[in-house]
């Protein structure tokens, strides 16, 4: 049975921000928490639930419906199977797929698996309390931004780091979520602060922006070593360091997660306003 | 739409023209289909949904060509195509089209693919040494333009993959012709006018070597290099291939009809004085003016007493308010043929299309018959209701859609002499020379009778006095 008060978040970012581990431990810490997670990668790479089944690389739903039209068949034929694997703490994994580097459309494919979950009613049959996108990168174009568009994401976080760069990726994709709000139900539910071991100015420049923003900062994940091994070893620290302070880190952001419903249409920045933040902001940390 | 009573200067600066309120014309892809199927014993891939496919069957048509000579392929994209990128169906297709006996494939790619990144360049070469025909790849996705564009990108492809770049002069025919664009017209049996064309060559002792393209053979193609002139059949598009003809192949243009050339530039022979002014220009350039006179005389004297015997009672005309919507390759010279032969007064101008070139021929033609009627370019259908409604003319020439436009507006004559007109021709019949000008009077006398076989029409156009003035019975 459908879960009516099933909730969609997408967590979208710059690319090598840490997406993939921010949304494989959020997933773990949420199903320890007895919740039924479904998480759902949505890059080609197809290794955003990689932490969550040891290291091994899943079937992604692209392959599989690749396949079935081989076969002279079509999505229909797919049995959830197939393309749900259970993962650490039963979180349900699910990898898009998409095409090889430098050609087809993947935004258009991660649609394309997107649907055939929902076709194939994976939403109900799991009984899900809550499935988290992991969309690859910055929204380049329409067709990344295609899951907030048609629907699936509903409540957006940005991932970004106290680096400038980062920043402008949140305000890039913030202003595409502004965009598609004239449509779809898609809001900012607000920035997830991934550290590169600055605290002090990331927080004051990640609270200082979302609330220009409109939204709020929801997590901070301190950077932590612990991290790095448990991805090595194709786990999250969840699971490898769980008394890890990343670990609490990563407890906490899930029950602001939890906590956190709705969100905002926000209000993207100029380019010269960021910049002039960032550099208040900078000169406050070392005054 | 680009407004060209108004100062050239002021013409670009303004911007792209509005967006497309219920365009007249098609995509590239249609215009780039239209070109490929002008070539005899090829197969034409579009490398597309299914639905672009109808664009080429609709091409098929306007050809009119043989389906038994020319064969159709369609790779028929879907979803998984358009994720991951179609080349290793286009491959596949190719692979099908060895089915068919033809000596080329043109490979014409529609958005979806050229979209996702497909190089169907590159799928052609890789596969150009195991496949008994000759691949030509045409990126011609509907998104690059109007079919006029269309029609100008696959003539470069066919010109630029099909006819060696010869480095260093070639023995030429002489007295040579290669015919531009002749499909580009909006006549919808345009090939009579293409007719018409090659006799009155013919005529001058000159020899059309291939046309780009109707029925043109590949090996036609393959020796376009040899040719001593060019001669464009149209003034929506062309104008590259033209140039391209002349700067690699040294093809001279016959009647230049480049910016470079303005002084030299003539409308098309469409109407009585039009036809004997090209027939004479023709003389000129070939040192053959007296067969050009004789030519003239013997034609506008056929013409003169076919319309004394038949009775053609065409003085509505006089006078008359008239706007004509087509496209240039008629409207430009429906201006002289309406001013000069039929002595009304265009008093608005919808052109369809809107390359460069055209505006200096324009202005050129309204200054030469002394006339100033409002003329806009690249006109859509929603652009040319506003200009009926601003001019309300007695009289439109132009298609079926405007005949539903003058309903509304209260315009009672329509004469549908341009694409599309719901009449169903079994012949194809030319608007060029005279044989062309009594055809378009036909026409237009037909239609200017039709008027009146609806009772309400005719009470309408009875009562009425063409501008929608005076009291409704």
């Amino acid at each position: 049975m459908l879960n009516p008060d099933m909730r969609q978040i997408a967590i979208y970012g710059k690319g090598g921000i840490g997406k993939s581990t921010i949304a494989a431990n959020l997933s773990v810490a949420l199903a320890q928490g007895s919740k039924e997670i479904m998480q759902v990668g949505c890059d080609p790479k197809r290794d955003s639930t990689r932490n969550l089944t040891g290291g091994r690389l899943i079937p992604t739903v692209l392959d599989t419906l690749r396949d079935c039209l081989r076969r002279g068949r079509d999505q229909h034929s797919i049995e959830l199977e197939q393309i749900v694997f259970p993962g650490s703490a039963g979180v349900h994994c699910v990898e898009a797929g998409g095409p090889e580097p430098g050609i087809g459309c993947a935004g258009r494919g991660v649609l394309t698996a997107i649907q055939i979950l929902r076709d194939l009613d994976a939403y109900r049959t799991y009984e899900l309390d809550l499935v988290i996108y992991d969309v690859l990168g910055d929204v380049v174009c329409g067709g990344f931004a295609q899951p907030i568009r048609e629907g699936f994401a509903r409540e957006i976080f940005l991932v970004c780091s106290g680096e400038f760069m980062s920043l402008y990726a949140a305000n890039n994709i913030a202003r595409a979520i502004e965009r598609l709000s004239r449509r779809g139900q898609a809001r900012l539910s607000g920035l997830i602060c991934n550290s590169r071991g600055h605290p002090t100015l990331e927080k004051l420049v990640l609270e200082a922006v979302a609330k220009r923003m409109g939204t709020q900062l929801v997590g901070f994940i301190p950077r932590s070593q612990s991290i790095g091994r448990c991805e090595v070893e194709g786990i999250t620290v969840m699971e490898g360091a769980p008394e890890s302070e990343a670990a609490g880190a990563f407890r906490t952001l899930s029950e602001r997660v939890l906590a956190t419903e709705g969100g905002v249409i926000p209000a993207p920045l100029e380019l010269e306003e960021l910049e002039h933040i960032y550099r208040h902001c900078a000169r406050e940390e070392g005054s | 739409m680009n407004d060209l009573s108004q100062p050239m200067s002021s013409e670009y600066s303004e911007g792209a023209p509005s967006a497309c309120h219920d365009p007249y014309l098609r995509c590239a892809f249609f215009g780039a289909a239209q070109t490929v199927t002008g070539i005899r014993r090829a197969c034409v891939l579009s490398h597309s949904p299914q639905g672009c496919d109808q664009l080429v069957n609709t091409a098929f048509g306007w050809q009119q060509t043989d389906y038994l000579a020319t064969k159709s392929l369609c790779s028929k994209l879907c979803e998984d195509e358009i994720v991951h990128g179609g080349e290793a169906t286009l491959a596949k297709v190719i692979e099908d089209a060895r089915a068919f006996s033809v000596s080329a494939v043109f490979v014409l790619t529609a958005c979806g693919p050229e979209m996702v990144g497909d190089d169907i360049v590159a799928v052609c070469q890789e596969m150009a040494a195991d496949v008994p025909f000759q691949l030509v790849p045409i990126e011609c996705a509907g998104f690059r333009g109007t079919q006029y564009d269309g029609i100008d990108i696959a003539l470069h492809g066919l010109l630029n993959q099909l006819v060696e770049n010869p480095g260093e002069p070639m023995d030429k025919i002489p007295d040579s012709v290669i015919l531009i664009a002749p499909h580009a017209s909006a006549n919808p049996s345009w090939p009579g006018d293409l007719s018409w064309v090659e006799d009155i060559l013919e005529r001058f002792g000159l020899t059309v070597l291939a046309s780009l393209t109707h029925g043109t053979g590949l090996e036609q193609l393959r020796d376009i290099g040899r040719a001593q002139y060019s001669l464009m059949l149209t003034h929506d598009c062309g104008y590259r291939t033209e140039t391209l003809l002349a700067d690699r192949w040294d093809i001279r243009p016959l009647l230049p009809t480049s910016a470079l050339n303005r002084s030299q530039r003539l409308p098309l022979p469409v109407g009585f004085s039009n036809t004997g002014r090209w027939l004479q220009r023709l003389g000129q350039v070939l040192d053959k003016e007296d067969l050009a006179q004789k030519m003239v005389v013997q034609g506008e004297q056929f013409a003169v007493e076919q319309l004394r015997r038949q009775g053609l009672p065409y003085e509505f005309f006089n006078g008359a308010q008239v706007a004509i919507l087509a496209d240039a390759t008629l409207a430009v010279p429906l201006l002289g043929m309406l001013a000069e032969d039929l002595e009304c007064e265009p008093v608005a101008v919808g052109i369809r299309s809107r390359a460069p070139e055209l505006h200096a021929l324009v202005r050129d033609e309204c200054d030469r018959v002394a006339i100033s009627p409002r003329i806009e370019t690249g006109v859509g259908v929603y652009e040319t209701a506003q200009i009926l409604s601003a001019a309300k003319p007695d009289v439109i020439i132009g298609s079926n859609i405007e005949r539903h436009l003058a309903e509304d507006l209260g315009i009672p004559y329509v004469l549908r002499v341009v694409n599309p007109v719901a009449r169903f021709r079994l012949t194809n019949r030319e608007y060029f020379g005279y044989h062309g000008f009594l055809n378009l009077m036909e026409i237009m006398q037909n239609d200017w009778w039709d008027t009146f076989r609806s009772k309400k029409r005719h009470n309408r156009a009875h009562w009425l006095d063409g501008r929608g003035e005076g009291v409704e019975p």
